[in-house]
């Protein structure tokens, strides 16, 4: 599905991204983990849209779509959340939802009212809908991450990034933020890419691991074959594992 | 006969057997029917007074200028400091096709409206190359280059500026033409407000409320801001070239030095900030407020060039989101019932 071939990013000297190759297969959980800095966000980034890669090439279901236009990539069904979430702050919740709803396709003929009853459902599909008029800006860390969880489906995508959802949430939220998650493939069959600095939770929630490190790829493969690597457990020293 | 009775948030009258009911809770007085029958009167009663007429006039064109302005805000996600520059092209093309080739202002109107197209393609690029304070400090440049092109070209008069432009209307009787000039301004006047207040009703106003907020995220989410940027600019300049081809038309003359200079440009911004930022409705309170304002101060005499701005300042300072946002927080505030539709 997704295809990554030697994808590389260079800011000025810094290389945050250093010729990446892995593919994703249609129906996956991939975890990409690694230390801070490792250029897990950057790569995301590439293949979102929202920067161009120096080099390489990456192709989603055959096509190219490096140097494509954010919106064009997600007309083409990738779509992503923030690992600090940007919601459209001086909007509704519901409002945010309504704008995937109407950009993430050509949809030239809903109207307004058609757009909110399908984002109510999205709402609901991730628990806001009782703040469903409340202002993003007034929503907590985890509200937030819902609502970038339902506005990234409401574009009606095939393939979801994810950036660092469990960031900042509490043990409980995390429970329920992997339960979402797994509902989410269930019902609508969405291919998903999954950052994660901590470990412990790509493990009990992904297929597959690719392990990135100073922008290359370290190693990747079953999450408990990685997990032991000792290469992994020397990029992750003096961090607890699992 | 007549009996009222107050229920709630509702007034109610009994005529008879038939009944009216007027909503009175403040989130339903924003009733746009009921303001523009207000204005609508105001040139009726003040027909013998050409100068109270000028000066409502004044605050509707000023409003023309300002409710496309609260849609651009939105719509392109950057301040324009320099609306003017439009204002300066509608009134001059206006000015010197009536001038040169005796042309009316229904003639010159499509002209206008194409020349507002151009101008606002050939500058859109600049939504999607300047950001923030950088778009602001371009288009605040803009309408001064104009302004040194009126100098220094003699055919735009700059010195003295047009005049002898071609009237609005002329049947002959002065009083009946500045009566019904002024109600055209009114008419623009609303026309413009409900073009605005549909488009904000419309996705458009969604697309424009998103690229506002976070146009690299709107972007992601699949919207073409781009595309949308550049509509909006040029449709909203367009509607600002409008504003200067009637007040060239109206008041029969057009100078650069009155339309094109900083002191015009704070006025409509302080327009656009008192009345709050964004918020249409708002543009029109905010018109007349500084018309009328403008029209007090005058007693000071010279120190009125003072004394306007530092009023605005105060204003400013302590009004942050406009006169009308006093009201308009009250109404955000209130958060629909939250009900938990499912227990997880
Ligand atoms: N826009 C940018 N300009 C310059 N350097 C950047 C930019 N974005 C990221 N970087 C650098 O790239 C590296 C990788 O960052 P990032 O992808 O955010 O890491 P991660 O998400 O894995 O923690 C960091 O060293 C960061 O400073
Ligand atoms: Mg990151």
């Amino acid at each position: 599905m997704l295809k990554l071939d030697g994808v590389t990013k260079k800011f000025e000297g810094l290389v945050a991204v250093n010729n990446v190759n892995f593919q994703i297969e249609e129906g996956e959980i991939v975890g990409l983990i690694g230390p801070n800095g490792a250029g897990k966000t950057t790569l995301m980034n590439l293949i979102s849209g929202t920067l161009k890669p120096t080099e390489g090439r990456i192709e989603f279901n055959g096509q190219d779509i490096s140097g494509v236009a954010p919106y064009d990539v997600c007309h083409r069904g990738i779509s992503r959340t923030y690992q600090i979430p940007r919601p459209f702050p001086d909007m509704t919740a519901l409002m945010n939802v309504a704008v995937g709803v109407f950009c993430g396709k050509n949809r030239p003929n809903m109207s307004l009212s058609d757009a909110m009853l399908d984002a109510s459902h999205f709402l609901e599909f991730v628990g806001l809908f009782g703040k469903r008029n409340m202002l993003a800006r007034d929503l907590s860390l985890f509200d937030l991450r819902a609502l970038e969880l339902a506005r990234a489906l409401a574009t009606t995508p095939k393939f979801i990034l994810i950036d660092e959802v469990m960031a900042g949430l509490n043990q409980s939220e995390v429970t329920i933020a992997i339960r979402l998650i797994r509902k989410i493939v269930e019902e609508f069959h969405v291919t998903i890419m999954w950052i994660e600095h901590i470990m412990k939770i790509i493990m009990e929630a992904t297929q597959r691991v690719v392990v990135l490190q100073y922008g290359e790829v370290l190693t990747s493969g079953l999450p408990e074959v990685v997990v032991n690597d000792p290469r992994v457990i020397e990029a992750y020293l003096g961090e607890k594992i699992a | 006969m007549v009996k009222i009775e107050h229920k709630r948030a509702l007034l109610v009258f009994r005529f008879g057997d038939k009944k009216f009911e007027w909503p009175i809770e403040t989130r339903y007085w924003r009733n746009p029917i009921l303001g523009v029958a207000f204005l609508a009167l105001l040139p009726v009663i003040f027909s013998s007074h050409p100068d109270i007429l000028s000066l409502i006039a004044t605050a509707n064109i000023y409003a023309c200028i300002a409710i496309p302005l609260a849609w651009q805000m939105t719509g392109i996600g950057r301040l324009n400091f320099g609306p003017q520059a439009f204002v300066g092209i509608g009134g001059f093309t206006a000015g010197l096709l009536s001038i040169h080739l005796g042309w009316g202002p229904w003639a010159t109107f499509p002209i206008v409206i194409i020349t507002g197209i151009l101008f606002g393609l050939i500058l859109s690029p600049l939504t999607n190359i300047a950001k923030g304070l950088y778009f602001s400090l371009v288009t605040l440049i803009l309408p001064l280059i104009f302004l040194e092109i009126t100098y220094y070209f003699g055919i735009f008069k700059g010195e003295t500026g047009l005049f002898g432009i071609a009237p609005m209307i002329s049947i002959g009787n002065i009083v009946a033409e500045l009566i019904i000039a002024n109600y055209f301004s009114l008419i623009m006047m609303v026309l413009f407000l409900f073009v605005v207040v549909k488009v904000f009703d419309s996705r458009i106003g969604l697309y424009s409320a998103a690229i506002n907020d976070d146009e690299e995220v709107a972007n992601n989410l699949g919207l073409n801001i781009k595309k949308w940027k550049i509509i909006c600019f040029v449709v909203t300049s367009v509607m600002i070239t409008l504003a200067g081809w009637f007040s060239a038309h109206y008041f029969g003359t057009f100078a650069g030095v009155t339309y094109l200079q900083l002191p015009f440009m704070l006025k409509i911004l302080m327009i656009v900030m008192i009345g709050g930022r964004g918020d249409v409705y708002g543009a029109i309170y905010g018109a007349y407020f500084i018309v009328i304002l403008e029209k007090v101060l005058t007693i000071f005499g010279t120190a009125n060039y003072l004394l306007f701005p530092l009023i605005l300042l105060i204003l400013l300072f302590t009004l942050r989101e406009g006169i009308y946002g006093i009201y308009r927080k009250h109404k955000y505030r209130e958060y629909y019932p939250t009900i938990r539709v499912r227990k997880r």
